[in-house]
């Protein structure tokens, strides 16, 4: 049994080995022709798909293409789970992402960061008959749910910490949140709120509202690239201060937002 | 005792019994000779309804078993029935096999029940086996073990369905002897068999059957030494 | 103190623990194992009952597909067909989401054991249903013949020998469901793998953080397979 444990040890390290050995060096630099960017595609309104066509559609989608426009680079989306986004940027599966993705320092230490293109903050929404609830601190003891790996997940989990007697639902997809509300089995979800404001117009505008104010409202979406990866990092910030100069920016914020 | 009326049986468009009309009376022992598919094994399972019959009627003691509410539950302990494939409980050891009836069915207790399956197995001359489960024993034995558990039952007529057939030659004599045992006995005995040597030895009767019909009956001597039937006389001009 | 090691054996093990705990991954993995101890085993309760719920249900279902009355054996192979017929996936979804809030208020770990339990029973059912007619129908017949009912003989004829005939098919269900429990983390079950996602999201350690998953559910598995070698040798002794 000691010597069954000691070679799941040495299999387990052969793994680690592959693993490090997988995330290997930059490649050559050339002229860049082509992103290939992962997003999670169902997170309305900054991505996802078209019910009729199929297609991607969403803020984020139509910013990456106008970026991708204004430098003259093709633009293909990849979707995929968004806690895959980051290790599929280490492995260099994609060479950016574009997700609603907060700039957090924890993610900073596996990824950079392109210049924020999109201010957040995270609201509390709640069943259009709940009272009681406005700020984090009513949170506490209540149940909580939110997307895995989003920092609404966090500020849950921050509650928690605080009062063992919350519980945290969480979900691959921020809409199973939503549905857990709606069926009663959640009493708060804490999410982005361009997303909780988009989701309750559209889909749920009896069923659930958004109490208090925003908070963390110093969160901005940012666009990962692989650690080191200055060539698309600059390529992306050049594209934003593009299309943000002229007048492309504004009027996508437009089209989504108001 | 056993009287069958006009019985038909067909398994989807094959008519398998034509109408079939005979009677057996207590104590009598009758064999069943015919060629293969002549409905032999149909005939004998129409009669404790292992096959339901179209038409016709069968009567035990004057009780109709094909009786739509007949208790065939209980007419089916009377009549008992050995296979051709013996059909042991493999799961359960000799003994058990031959308790199990009486137990289950007759709600007769244990110790009881074991008696009568030791003197049984004695009988058929398996009394040292009592503890052993059937792959270990022979045809011969696997048979006889058949035969006891059917009798557990105390029926009042047995069934057999070309009970040697599948045994090596070596092995028909011992349960030949069993089943002679039990004609001398005075239990009445339907019997399908290919052993013409027993059916004219212990055989009150016999009847030739062919293509679904009982083409001639009679003494075991009548049968075999002055058959009238031209088929009876083809068949036994191939089998003797 | 060399745990029946040799010397260099030793030396070279504690060497690749030292090399192991320089990297990010292994500390996420042990910081962790209490985590991944408490996700294996709330996967290991919903498997059991899961098990107990589906083999009632595919008991009961066997029989209704097997049975002549009309309503029983259309219910039954409905009830089989659907099951079988679609993803479990999409079922656990249906299920938390859509159907039993109508009934009762389930919490997520109740709907995956009904979900589950749901699912395995269709399995089941067609397990139990070819252990049955795998038993030769000669057996029914001389139980039949001895004047036992259908349901005397089946009780105590056919059950006994269909039993030793499924047990096989019926482990490997069983492994086969405990896997497939991974699919209610979509419904926020805190089991091995929602463990896995959480760590997985906030560490990026995709290869230590599923690949210690790997090795819970491989354990897991492994004991199921075990359990199941040594209930089939016992019965085979019978
Ligand atoms: N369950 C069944 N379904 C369809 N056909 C059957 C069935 N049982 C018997 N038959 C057919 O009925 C005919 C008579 O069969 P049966 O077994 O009664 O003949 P038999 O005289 O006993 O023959 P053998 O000497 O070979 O045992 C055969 O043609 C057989 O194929
Ligand atoms: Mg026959």
């Amino acid at each position: 049994m000691k010597k069954f444990l000691s070679l799941l040890l040495i299999v387990m390290l052969a793994i680690g080995m592959l693993a490090v050995a997988g995330c290997g060096g930059n490649e050559e630099e050339t002229a860049i022709t082509k992103l290939v960017v992962g997003s999670e595609t169902a997170y309305a309104p900054f991505e996802m798909v078209d019910e009729n066509t199929g297609d991607y559609i969403g803020f984020d989608m139509d910013i990456i293409k106008a970026i991708g426009d204004a430098m003259g680079v093709e633009v293909e989306i990849r979707s995929m789970e968004f806690t895959a986004l980051i290790p599929a940027l280490q492995n260099g599966q994609i060479d950016c992402a574009i997700s609603a993705m907060s700039i957090t320092e924890e993610r900073a230490q596996s990824v950079d960061f392109s210049d924020s293109y999109f201010d957040a903050g995270l609201i509390i929404a709640v069943a259009a008959d709940t009272k009681g609830i406005e700020t984090l601190d009513d949170l506490k003891g209540k149940v909580l749910a939110a997307q895995i790996g989003t920092i609404g997940a966090d500020a849950c989990v921050a509650v928690q910490t605080e009062d063992p007697a919350t519980e945290v639902k969480t979900y691959d997809h921020v809409g199973e949140a939503f549905m857990e509300l709606e069926k009663g089995g959640a009493d708060a979800v804490v999410n982005d709120l361009a997303v909780t404001a988009y989701y309750i117009k559209t889909e749920a505008s009896d069923k659930a509202k958004m109490v208090g104010e925003v908070f963390q409202a110093d969160d901005h979406y940012g666009m990962p690239v692989q650690k080191g990866d200055a060539a698309t990092l600059a390529l992306l910030n050049e594209g934003l201060a593009k299309i943000k100069a002229d007048g492309t920016y504004d009027e996508i914020y437009t089209k989504w937002f108001e | 005792m056993i009287v069958v009326k006009n019985l038909h049986k067909s398994f989807g468009k094959l008519e398998v019994l034509k109408g079939i009309d005979c009677h057996i009376d207590q104590k009598e022992v009758v064999c069943v000779i015919g060629p293969s598919g002549s409905g032999k094994s149909t005939f004998l399972r129409c009669i404790n309804r292992l096959e339901e019959a179209q038409q016709g009627q069968v009567f035990l003691d004057g009780e109709e078993v094909t009786a739509p509410n007949a208790d065939i539950n209980r007419i089916r302990q009377e009549m008992g029935m050995v296979f051709q494939l013996f059909n042991l409980f493999p799961h359960k050891t000799t003994l058990e096999n031959v308790t199990l009836g009486p137990i289950k069915i007759k709600g007769m207790r244990k110790e009881e029940a074991d008696d009568i399956a030791i003197k049984l197995l004695r009988k058929v001359g398996l009394g040292d086996k009592d503890h052993v489960f059937p792959g270990q024993l022979s045809g011969g034995q696997k048979q006889r073990v058949a035969i006891a558990r059917a009798l557990a039952m105390q029926p009042k007529v047995m069934l057999f369905d070309e009970p040697t057939s599948s045994l090596d030659p070596e092995m028909v004599g011992e349960v030949l002897e069993v089943m002679k045992g039990l004609a001398y006995e005075g239990m009445t005995m339907i019997v399908v068999t290919h052993e013409m040597g027993f059916a004219r030895e212990v055989g009150h009767r016999v009847f030739f059957m062919d293509e679904g019909i009982l083409m001639e009956e009679g003494t075991p001597s009548q049968i075999f030494d002055n058959p009238r039937n031209p088929r009876t006389q083809s068949f036994l001009s191939k089998v003797l | 103190m060399n745990f029946g090691f040799t010397n260099t054996e030793w030396i070279f093990g504690t060497m690749i623990l030292d090399k192991l705990n320089e990297i990010h991954g292994f500390q996420v993995v042990v910081n962790n194992l209490p985590n991944f101890g408490m996700g294996a085993l709330l996967t290991l309760e919903i498997t059991v009952f899961s098990i107990v719920i589906g083999m009632v249900l595919g008991l009961l279902a066997a029989l209704g597909r097997m049975s002549k009355v009309k309503v029983i054996n259309s219910i039954a192979v409905a009830y089989i067909d659907f099951f079988r017929g679609t993803p479990l996936f999409v079922q656990i979804l249906l299920l938390y989401f859509g159907i039993i809030p109508l009934i009762f208020d389930a919490t997520p770990v109740q709907a995956a054991i009904i979900a589950c339990g749901l699912n395995s029973g269709a399995y089941v059912a067609e397990i139990v249903r070819a252990g049955i007619q795998a038993v030769d129908r000669g057996q029914m017949e001389a139980a039949r013949s001895l004047g036992m009912t259908q349901g005397q003989a089946m009780i105590n004829i056919i059950f006994p020998q269909a039993f030793k005939i499924v047990i096989p098919p019926l482990i490997n269900e069983f492994i086969m469901l405990l896997k497939d429990t991974s699919l209610v983390s979509a419904i926020s079950v805190p089991e091995l793998t929602h463990t896995g996602k959480m760590l997985y999201a906030s560490t990026y350690e995709a290869v230590w953080v599923w690949g210690a998953v790997c090795v819970f559910y491989f354990i897991m598995t492994k004991a199921l397979s075990i359990l199941g070698d040594w209930t089939e040798r016992r019965l085979a002794t019978e």
